[in-house]
């Protein structure tokens, strides 16, 4: 991989990064009020000495530029992302971090499912273009294209946890019990992870199918398969070697760009459920207008997707030299 | 956007408008194809829901017109039961059609309409504007702009106030979303058409006309505007399916109007009384099948104008 390639998908990261948190800034200082009013909790008849020592406190009788604006690059470098309105001012990262994980649970597990299933699906159906799976397949894939993943979920909820019992109905593990063992953890915690899961996964595999399905009909009208068909190999052999592994191509920086929609999907389907993760932190803070925390679950989900991006960037690099200019 | 936009292949060349070649013939092949004909008879069932829904289920029922029991399971007289303040189910999701699917029209004009002038400025100026453009069209195509539209949404109406001003018959409240949507979602559009208009600039006509002393906005507006057409069309027609699934969303996160409802501010209402857990389903299977129809509906009709215009994909699925 050259040099040039390298720096300028990493300048393009940064720069995009640099974007981000410039326009965190700005939909800040958007805000109604002043911030010190906000900061002393709105209340009337504050004597102006107070407001005044409140400003110098936080640094705003300073000019907004470049002074505040320097402390407020300078925290954000240092991972200080304030402290929310709502939890009781705990720091923003700190309530951040102890949600990342179920919702890194969730999705992580959700987006492998989905790929897995939705590449196979996908290749197959694009393979036997006409035959009944991809007919079936591709009206499926349609109208869960077509269905917002919360309401998938509550369909499942209704079905499988109100109707037949099977699962629990919220959260992530049974409230109030306390576990005899890690493998009992464990397994209420899949009992609760079972229909989220189940509905990012079939949310997803859709998307997935039908961009396998597509780039599968593209590889087939190349030229070298064609050959492949002339020099006689048989059908497992032409999609195996020659097929399949052009057309995952495309499909690397496709899954990467759909991060930022599944980021959608993700804070819909944790309200659905009360799964305890950044969806559900999000709902929570936009109806208390805890802006520190909303601001935070951006500037988090913004960057974690442009890294992902540029990872993805780097891998096609790697498998596809036709790129690497 | 909520969902990623279906892949239509942006450096395919579109069909140039030839004579003859105009809305009624494209309308006639959408007939004859069944996936245009369905889509076409769901919205239109829609349609004439949005437009006259008094005539089906008489006015809006409010808290205090409401007669049925709370939370009531569907009879002869509540087909689709009733919500928790005794209004009909049926009653809400009728009128609910005209505020989803309002709210989506005017978010596909913004961001179609932006989508487009920036588009064909980005291709036909080209230089460091063009550089510039894109650059910004790639930050939103990365961005989480979902979370960028629950943020600005929030803080536009704490900025505007939260009266209950009415501009054109909705609630200002709904108009910051219709801008919000449209100012997340016009960059994709943009791409699209500033990739067509990067092929047409290079065409004998663009040329020729420059020489006889064309300027560079006649050249826009009579020359490229009327090649890209189709391809506006046939991305506000797929636009309009994401709009409609980013305001239901939107809504269902808790941004929704309870005076103005859409299907999504029913689906949240439905979620915030807990009716999946609770078992009553007829709160929330109405408002949800109806979003499901509609987004499906305009899928399947993109698809089909991507089959007519699209000549690569003539005899093609």
């Amino acid at each position: 991989m050259g040099i040039r390639f390298l720096t300028r998908r990493l300048g393009g990261a940064v720069l995009t990064i640099v974007m981000i948190v410039l326009l965190n800034f700005v939909l800040f200082r958007m805000m109604p009020g002043s911030p010190e009013r906000i900061l002393l909790g709105r209340v009337p008849g504050v004597p102006p000495a107070v407001v005044e020592a409140t400003k110098i406190r936080w640094g705003l009788d300073k000019p907004l530029f470049p002074d505040q604006f320097v402390a407020y690059l300078a925290a954000t470098a240092k991972g200080d992302l304030g402290f929310s309105y709502g939890e009781r001012g705990r720091p923003v990262a700190d309530v951040l971090l102890q949600k990342l994980g179920p919702t890194l649970l969730l999705f992580g597990l959700g987006e492998l499912i989905a790929i897995v299933i939705g590449l196979a699906l996908g290749a197959y159906s694009g393979w036997r273009r006409g035959g009944i799976v991809d007919h079936v397949g591709n009206a499926v894939s349609l109208v869960l294209y077509a269905t917002p993943y919360f309401l998938l979920g509550m369909g499942l909820l209704l079905l499988f946890a109100t109707g037949l019992g099977w699962f629990p109905t919220f959260g992530m593990t049974e409230l109030g019990v306390t576990h005899a063992s890690f493998i009992d953890l464990l397994i209420d915690i899949g009992r609760h992870l079972f229909l989220p899961l189940a509905t990012v996964s079939l949310g997803l595999v859709g998307q997935y199918a039908i961009l396998m399905r597509s780039s599968v009909i593209e590889t087939m009208t190349e030229d070298y398969i064609t050959t492949a068909n002339a020099k006689g190999l048989t059908d497992g052999r032409i999609l195996r070697a020659h097929a399949l592994p052009n057309a995952l191509l495309p499909t690397v920086s496709l899954v990467a760009i759909n991060l930022g929609y599944v980021v959608a999907g993700a804070i819909t389907v944790e309200v659905v459920f009360n799964w305890p993760g950044l969806g559900t932190l999000t709902v929570e803070a936009l109806e208390a207008r805890d802006y520190p925390v909303l601001q935070g679950v951006f500037l988090l989900l913004s960057i974690t997707i442009v890294v992902a991006n540029l990872i993805a960037d780097l891998v096609y690099g790697m498998l596809d030299p036709r790129v690497r200019t | 956007m909520i969902a990623p936009p279906l892949p239509i292949a942006e450096e395919v060349p579109f069909q140039a408008a030839r004579p003859g070649a105009g809305a009624a013939h494209v309308f006639r092949q959408l007939l004859r194809r069944p996936n245009g004909l369905v889509g076409l008879a769901i919205l239109a069932v829609f349609t004439v829901l949005a437009i006259a829904p008094e005539l089906f289920v008489g006015p809006l029922e409010t808290a205090v017109t409401a007669t049925g029991p709370r939370l009531g399971p569907p009879s002869a007289e509540f087909p689709f039961g009733t919500d928790e303040v005794g209004r009909s189910v049926l009653n809400l999701t009728v009128h609910a059609t005209r505020i989803s699917m309002v709210i989506g029209l005017l978010a596909t004009i913004i961001t179609v309409g932006v989508g487009a002038v920036l588009g064909i400025l980005s291709g036909y100026v080209g230089g460091r504007f063009d550089s510039t453009m894109m650059r910004i069209a790639d930050f939103f195509l990365v961005m989480p702009t979902f979370v960028l539209a629950i943020i600005l949404t929030a803080i536009i109406r704490d900025v505007l106030g939260t009266g209950s001003k009415e501009i054109l018959g909705m609630r200002l409240s709904l108009l910051v979303i219709v801008v919000v949507i449209g100012l997340t979602s016009w960059s994709s559009t943009a791409r699209i058409i500033r990739s067509q208009v990067l092929s047409l600039r290079e065409r004998a006509f663009v040329d020729r006309a420059r020489v006889v002393g064309a300027s560079a906005g006649y050249i826009m507006r009579r020359h490229l505007l009327p090649n890209v057409m189709n391809l506006i069309v046939a991305n506000a027609v797929l636009t309009f399916a994401g709009a409609v699934l980013t305001e239901t969303t939107l809504s269902f996160v808790g941004l929704g109007d309870p005076f103005q409802p859409s299907w999504g501010q029913l689906l949240d209402a439905a979620r915030s009384v807990g009716a999946p857990g609770l078992g009553k389903w007829w709160y929330f299977v109405p408002a949800g099948t109806a979003v499901v129809l509609v987004v499906f509906a305009f899928t399947l009709l993109g698809n089909a104008l991507d089959e007519i215009l699209n000549p690569r994909r003539r005899g093609r699925s």
